[in-house]
């Protein structure tokens, strides 16, 4: 019989364990486990920021057409449908409107005009009427076909002189053959120049020897390995601009006259004298190198100014990268946002999502104002900021796709760390609950036999009965 | 004194684009990567530089090639001859000699540096030479060699690239236009499930083994103390000495030399993601008789996808793969008639430019199910409905724990 008073505690009973307190400590770890399940998630997953998909395959289905004028004197009236015909064949992102005027020299656009010789002068083309051919002549300087040597279109271009021996005289042939070209082209890209001088530049081979050992001549097998690029360091790997490589060589003193042979061992006619004539040609491949198309055969080029530029060519080479910078730029966002939606694992941060919407931005704007009196320069600039951009958001370092890790190793890895901690959490939680859920019913059991035998007998300790 | 000067008009292709003609590449590209470091693994750095070798050789020049070593054998204090770094026993070649350029170096070797490199996904400050910088006409020629197994491949000893991460970063490139096609190289152990995931079109892979298959080493040199050179890697190079830049041999020629008895191990090709036909279209296609010398195994032949679509590239106008279609380097020189009056309008009729085909959106990219290869039904299940296996071996590993606890606890009251 157990005394109250007694200063001993029954040690029958636990007296230091407190269910209640039990209960809450394992409570306690089940509730931290909830709150921090939202921590978790946000700590483990990627950042994948929507992107304007749907605008973006809208905004690829769309042409661009560049409006052209054309104001064709009285005297070529019968030609004027072929003329558009054939102007539109060769480039569909021409929209040419061409119209019959009395006093077309005055015109601000292009103009056909009657002349004796066929003649290009500023935007004026002066044409014989009798000669027939005019369509295909427009056609060809409005819209040639673009050399495929030609680079493809970058903002910014560097152009590297290399002088393979040594020579003084090679800056000021740079300002005086080059400095007109880049100040022509100057608003389709912005050019540095850098130009470097070398000494014992050694040839990876020995060039054959012709007539007794007084003639050195260069294969076209020799051309190919012509250039040593182990041993000659041509590139600055300062910057990441394309880079046009213009390269000068003297040969040493045993070996000249070097010249280039033709495939059957005459020597070719294309060899040089002198150093300015290098330089000149220096320029004419630059012009090839930048797409900058020639005038067709027929035409004689009066120059009005000292440059060999006709407004003309600048013209048809502005329109020709701008429309190729349209269709570049679709290709990338569309690119862009098929890999997105593709790879899973890929993240998209804020600033892909703005280089993506930048890029829509000034496509939007070169639509919308193309056919509404915008220069050239303007189009260009938009063409080229959304090229850019499209471009940057493609190559963006952020953009690096999570590893693949198969499913297996998955839950392999984290099945050992979170199940033995789970696990007891888990089992204890549902013993908790078994044995509370257990009282409950013994208590109204108790309950009901108190109840039905009330009044007789010495009162049980429920709780000595456990 | 009067001197004379030569110019010449020699363009090289390196940033410039051509049209997008199928099989016309304007430049090559290499990259020749060794993934695994520590002494005992010399074999890969030489697999490495003797690829490096070859491909210089052959005219691809230094500053389109990316050699990635992630140790340094030369200058390894257990190197013998030190700065040297030899394939053979006899050491008649060294591989590592003054001209060499290592673009990716030691701990610069990892899987998110390799991936970057690929993708074009660097950040502003890497250096040219660290740059993979092709275009749509670029041929590039991807070597790996290391350690690896089924699908993987392992860098450094503490990471690994999966099949489909190299198959996604393909597939990046192919939609960057970073590519026009690629010859991928694979020497490790399991070679070929290297290349069984890829769906990008343009790509022709080898293996050096098949799946459950280790590679071997060639050759030991007692005096370095380690082997020097891997099987197939050996006997690739060898075949590669008898190519020169102007040669006319195929990849069929080069994949029809492979000789199991001799390398140890099957390799494999893939070619259905290829649409240029591997050799001539004679009657006698020199690949009819691959895998079907000694040593392979009889039914079949030797693993060969894209076998049966091989036939029918022959009747299309293209051209066939030569091997210096990857491993050479392109120059194309224009002499030109110096003379102002001379202009022409440079029409070039058969450089019609015409856009990338368009997209077809690809539903599964790598997790579609293999085809199933076993003949049991629980295995069949398995490989056509791909969650029941993470959810099994949940199952299972939970049941397991459960069991354990309840043990435990039942063992307790």
């Amino acid at each position: 019989m157990m005394d109250a008073e007694s200063r001993f505690r029954d040690p029958s009973s636990l007296f230091f364990q407190f269910d209640t307190i039990r209960r809450y400590i394992i409570a306690s770890y089940w509730v931290l486990i909830t709150l921090a399940l939202p921590l978790w998630w946000t700590t483990t997953s990627i950042e994948r920021l929507p992107l304007p998909t749907s605008e973006v395959y809208a905004q690829a289905q769309k042409r661009l057409e560049i409006p052209l004028a054309i104001c064709v004197d009285s005297a070529f009236s019968s030609q004027i449908t072929s003329l558009q015909r054939s102007i539109r064949d060769a480039a569909s992102y021409l929209d040419v409107q061409a119209h019959l005027g009395q006093d077309c020299s005055q015109f601000p656009g292009y103009a056909v005009l009657p002349g004796e010789r066929i003649l290009v002068e500023d935007r004026k083309l002066y044409y014989p009427p009798s000669a027939d051919n005019l369509a295909s002549t427009l056609a060809s300087l409005l819209a040639p076909k673009m050399d495929h040597r030609a680079a493809q279109y970058s903002p910014r271009f560097r152009l590297s002189f290399t002088l393979l021996n040594e020579d003084s005289s090679a800056g000021q042939a740079i300002a005086r053959h080059i400095h007109p070209i880049t100040s022509a082209l100057g608003i389709l890209h912005n050019y540095t120049i850098e130009s470097q001088v070398q000494y014992h530049a050694l040839l990876a081979f020995e060039p054959r020897s012709l007539s007794n050992g007084t003639v050195f001549g260069l294969t076209p097998e020799d051309l190919t390995i012509f250039i040593n690029s182990a041993e000659w360091t041509l590139s600055s790997s300062s910057s990441n601009d394309p880079v046009f490589h213009f390269v000068l060589f003297i040969p040493s003193a045993r070996r000249r006259p070097l010249i280039i042979l033709n495939s059957d061992g005459t020597p070719s006619s294309s060899n040089l004298p002198d150093l300015q004539s290098s330089f000149s040609s220096f320029s004419r491949h630059l012009l090839t190198l930048l797409g900058f198309p020639r005038l067709p055969p027929s035409i004689s080029y009066s120059s009005s100014s000292n440059t060999s530029l006709s407004s003309w060519q600048i013209d048809t080479l502005l329109r020709q990268r701008i429309h190729e910078n349209v269709i570049q730029s679709h290709d990338t966002l569309q690119s862009t946002v098929t890999l997105v939606s593709q790879i899973d694992g890929m993240p998209v941060d804020e600033q892909v999502q703005s280089q993506v919407q930048g890029s829509l931005s000034a496509l939007h704007e070169l639509f919308r104002y193309a056919s509404v009196n915008l220069t050239f320069a303007e189009m260009l600039a938009y063409s080229a900021q959304a090229l850019t951009l499209s471009s940057k958001a493609f190559f963006h370092p952020g953009m690096l796709a999570m590893l693949y890790f198969p499913a297996e190793h998955k839950y392999a890895v984290y099945t050992p760390l979170f199940a033995s901690a789970m696990i007891p959490l888990l089992a204890a939680a549902l013993r908790e609950i078994a044995a509370w859920r257990k009282e409950r019913r013994e208590a109204r059991a108790v309950g009901d036999v108190r109840e039905a035998t009330s009044g007789d007998g010495p009162k049980v300790d429920t709780k000595s009965v456990l | 004194m009067r001197l004379l000067s030569l110019s010449l008009f020699l363009l090289f292709y390196f940033l410039l684009s051509s049209c997008d003609a199928s099989s016309q590449h304007t430049n090559n590209w290499a990259v020749l990567v060794c993934s695994s470091r520590y002494w005992f693994n010399y074999r890969h750095m030489a697999n490495a530089l003797g690829m490096y070798r070859t491909v210089k050789r052959l005219g691809i020049p230094d500053s389109n090639i990316i050699l990635m070593l992630a140790d340094d054998a030369a200058c390894n204090s257990r190197n013998k001859f030190a700065g040297s770094v030899y394939a053979n026993p006899g050491r008649h070649l060294d591989l590592y000699g003054e001209n060499i350029e290592v673009d990716y170096r030691g701990y610069e070797v990892t899987v998110e540096n390799f991936l970057r490199l690929l993708t074009g996904r660097l950040s502003s400050s890497v250096p040219r030479s660290k740059r993979l910088l092709t275009d749509s006409s670029s041929n590039i020629f991807i070597y790996l060699t290391g350690h690896g197994g089924n699908e993987f491949l392992k860098f450094q000893d503490n990471e690994e690239v999966s099949a489909h991460d190299i198959a996604d970063a393909f597939h990046q490139m192919y939609e960057g236009g970073r590519y026009n096609e690629i010859f991928f190289m694979v020497d490790t152990c399991q070679a070929n499930s290297m290349y069984s995931k890829f769906y990008s079109p343009g790509i022709l892979a080898t293996g050096s083994s098949v799946v459950g298959e280790n590679s071997y080493s060639h050759e030991n040199d007692y005096d370095i103390g380690v082997a020097v050179i891997d099987s197939y890697t050996h006997y690739v190079l060898e075949y590669m000495e008898k190519v020169n830049k102007t040669s006319r041999l195929t990849m069929a020629d080069l994949f029809t030399s492979y000789d199991v008895p001799k390398i140890g191990s099957h390799p494999g090709v893939r070619s259905d993601l290829f649409e240029r036909p591997l050799g001539p279209g004679n009657p006698n296609h020199p690949m009819s008789e691959y895998g079907r010398g000694r040593g392979w195994t009889v039914e079949g032949g030797g693993e060969w996808m894209g076998r049966e679509i091989e036939a029918g590239k022959n009747g299309r106008v293209l051209r066939e793969a030569l091997i210096t279609d990857f491993f050479g380097g392109v120059v194309d020189v224009d002499v030109n008639n110096e003379d102002d009056a001379e202009l022409r309008l440079f029409e070039d009729p058969e450089c019609i430019s015409t856009p990338k085909a368009p997209l077809s959106p690809l539903t599964d990219t790598y997790s579609s199910p293999p085809s199933s290869r076993s003949s049991s039904s629980l295995l069949n299940m398995l490989d056509t409905y791909p969650f029941l296996r993470p959810f099994l071996a949940f199952i299972l590993l939970g049941a397991l724990f459960v069991l354990v606890f309840s043990g435990m606890t039942s063992g307790r009251s």
